[in-house]
């Protein structure tokens, strides 16, 4: 019987130990683990994060998988309930969490290739996992480019780190804001607007994206159009996901749910799928 | 697989001391046309001759308002919650038992969902061969008249005051024994019991599909963009009473509710609807499904092609409780697959 007493719809305490805002509404937030161990994610994944009281909700994990490092990050825009409730905690404080759950990106496949990465507004957050690991990693990978499109100069989030890979070499990268002030001196337009101005081969690249919903059939279009094939093409896609186990219905695109089959998709998995992109 | 008799008269014995050991529910009417499983009290008539249950079974191994966990916010511990009643449902349907079934795979399967396999565990399920069929039934024609599992007694009516008991499981078999020695279905009865599917087959085909039901979920992948979703669609009035009546709809919300000093809660779930405006909608208003037409096409994609390329089954069982709940009557598996059917009839 007491195996049994496991519930999967039990979280795990978890302590906040760092709080750094990253803009105007969102706000980086790093976790302890109160058991001691790490979170064990890929890059991709997502936590269900509790606070008692207020509800539950899925953000996706912003920091690399580590070893030893019992932190994690996530990167939060205060926008409902759950992300109002957590801009309100101080560091001491404790969440829940279930998970990681979810697909993630296929790191072992970009081993030896060049690797696009498109961050539209906050989809830098998830994607920054996967960045991370693969600059602790460096060697293993071609080209890494970076492209980074936001709405407007005040939305950019974590832009020194930005400006530090930048400068570090040892990834190329592009941003674009859609709509400047008068501070801002880079490149006006969409994210898609980017693409056409680099070379890749479109043999050896692989593309991970994300971004918000309007924004995948765009630039899966110019990729396509660079000759990069939907195999090499994969997108992290959010829905409304509630239980995270792939039961309660909510994050369903056709019939794939979202919590389990993704949230990261091969584009080739998705493309005869009318609710994807 | 071994088949007793049962006389009617040794049902109130039984009845009397299920009772005591389980809550038993057993079909009655409630008002005229509508019909339940309530819970059985020796005054209660029972009705024998029902057509459906107008609220479905899916209630007691999934209830519309389930606890999860508990927890504590000083200290942020949580402890699961598992509610599992002790229940016999005697009288349900071929068709129902079937939606147990599928849920029993659905909540099994992947991640296996232990407050529904602790409930379904404590549940008692005995089977009822109906004597009647709704006027929007359609079992007959989905491949839910009958069952192979999933029931623990399979009771058919083959006489004035005689049953025919086939056992499905040990513990039906021990239930049934509690009335006294058990009496081996003659060669007769078991022929009466096969008359009496064979009779209630030939009403319940009256409504049926047009077609092969296996092929729905072909039918669908071709229908996505028919002018049908929209035709039906347009007089949605959003309000999810077939999700709710829908014995396979299982789609749930999580909730929770702290105590008046904000220290301890509970966390729930809900039924919820594909069919509500804000089911499919994130923090930040975007829905993925804004439209009646999104929401309306998803469940018959659901019960029609997700569930069956999943389970190999139909997500619809037949038992037109939808068709019954719709107030702006366009709540109808039948009508809506055999329109495709006729739609797409010239690409055969």
């Amino acid at each position: 019987m007491s195996t049994k007493l496991f519930s999967p719809y039990v979280p795990r305490p978890v302590t906040l130990v760092e709080k750094t805002p990253l803009s105007d509404f969102v706000t980086r937030f790093t976790f302890e683990q109160d058991n001691g161990k790490p979170l064990a994610h890929k890059p991709g994944q997502f936590v269900n994060l509790s606070i008692y009281g207020i509800g539950e909700a899925p953000f996706s994990i912003s920091s690399p998988p580590r070893r030893t490092n019992i932190t994690f990050e996530i990167a939060v825009r205060r926008i409902g309930a759950v992300t109002g409730a957590m801009h309100a905690l101080e560091p001491g404080a404790k969440v829940g969490i279930r998970g990681p759950y979810g697909s993630s990106f296929p790191v072992m496949k970009f081993v030896g290739k060049d690797v696009l990465i498109v961050a539209g507004g906050l989809g830098y957050i998830p994607l920054r996992s996967l960045l991370f690991y693969q600059l602790r990693h460096r060697d293993e990978f071609g080209r890494i480019v970076l492209m980074v499109g936001t709405r407007d100069p005040k939305e950019r989030i974590f832009v020194d780190e930005i400006a530090d890979l930048a400068k570090s070499g040892e990834v190329e990268v592009m941003e674009t804001v859609d709509m400047p002030d008068s501070t801002w001196k880079g490149n006006v337009g969409v994210i898609t607007t980017l693409l056409p101005k680099i070379d890749l081969d479109p043999g050896n690249t692989y593309v991970a994206m994300v971004g918000p919903p309007i924004m995948y059939r765009f630039v899966i279009a110019e990729c396509r159009k660079k000759g990069i094939a939907s195999e090499q093409i994969f997108v992290s896609l959010e829905r409304k996901m509630k239980c995270g186990l792939g039961k309660c219905g909510h994050c369903q695109i056709n019939e794939l749910n979202t919590c389990i089959d993704g949230p990261v998709f091969c584009y080739t998995d998705i493309e005869a799928y009318q609710e994807a992109i | 697989m071994t088949t007793y008799t049962v006389y009617k008269e040794q049902l109130p014995g039984l009845f009397e001391k299920w009772s005591k050991q389980y809550a038993l529910h057993v079909p009655a009417r409630l008002r005229e046309g509508f019909y339940d499983l309530v819970p059985w009290r020796k005054d209660l008539e029972i009705a024998w001759d029902y057509d459906v249950a107008y609220n479905s079974p899916k209630r007691f191994v999934m209830p519309p308002h389930e606890a999860l966990i508990t927890y504590d916010r000083r200290t942020y511990e949580a402890k699961p919650v598992f509610g599992a009643p002790k229940q016999i449902l005697f009288g349900v349907h071929p068709y129902d038992v079937k939606a147990l079934n599928q849920l029993d795979q659905l909540m099994e399967g992947g991640s296996p969902d232990q407050n529904y396999i602790r409930r379904r565990e404590a549940t008692v399920v005995m089977a009822f061969e109906p004597l009647t069929v709704s006027p929007s039934g359609f079992w007959a024609s989905v491949g839910a008249s009958s069952v192979a599992h999933g029931f623990d007694l399979y009771w058919t009516k083959v006489g004035p005051a005689s049953f025919t008991v086939e056992i499905g499981s040990a513990k039906g078999e021990e239930l049934l024994a509690m009335g006294g020695a058990l009496l081996p279905s003659t060669a007769g009865d078991k022929e009466g019991a096969r008359r009496a599917k064979a009779r209630i087959l030939t009403k319940a085909r009256k409504n049926a599909l047009r077609y092969n039901w296996e092929e729905t979920p072909r039918l669908l992948a071709k229908c996505w963009d028919s002018p049908l979703w929209r035709r039906y669609s347009q007089m949605c009035l959003a309000c999810g009473s077939c999700n709710t009546v829908c014995p396979t709809c299982y789609c749930f919300d999580i909730r929770e509710e702290s105590d008046d000093k904000l220290e301890t809660g509970t966390r729930y779930r809900e039924w919820d609807g594909c069919m509500l405006e804000s089911f499919a909608k994130v923090a930040g208003n975007h829905n993925f499904r804004p439209k009646a037409q999104d929401r309306y096409r998803h469940r018959y994609f659901r019960k029609g092609k997700y569930i069956y390329d999943k389970i190999g089954e139909l997500g619809c069982v037949g038992c037109g409780r939808c068709v019954r709940a719709c107030t702006a009557g366009i709540a109808n598996p039948l009508k809506v697959f055999n329109e495709l059917w006729e739609e797409t009839a010239h690409e055969y």
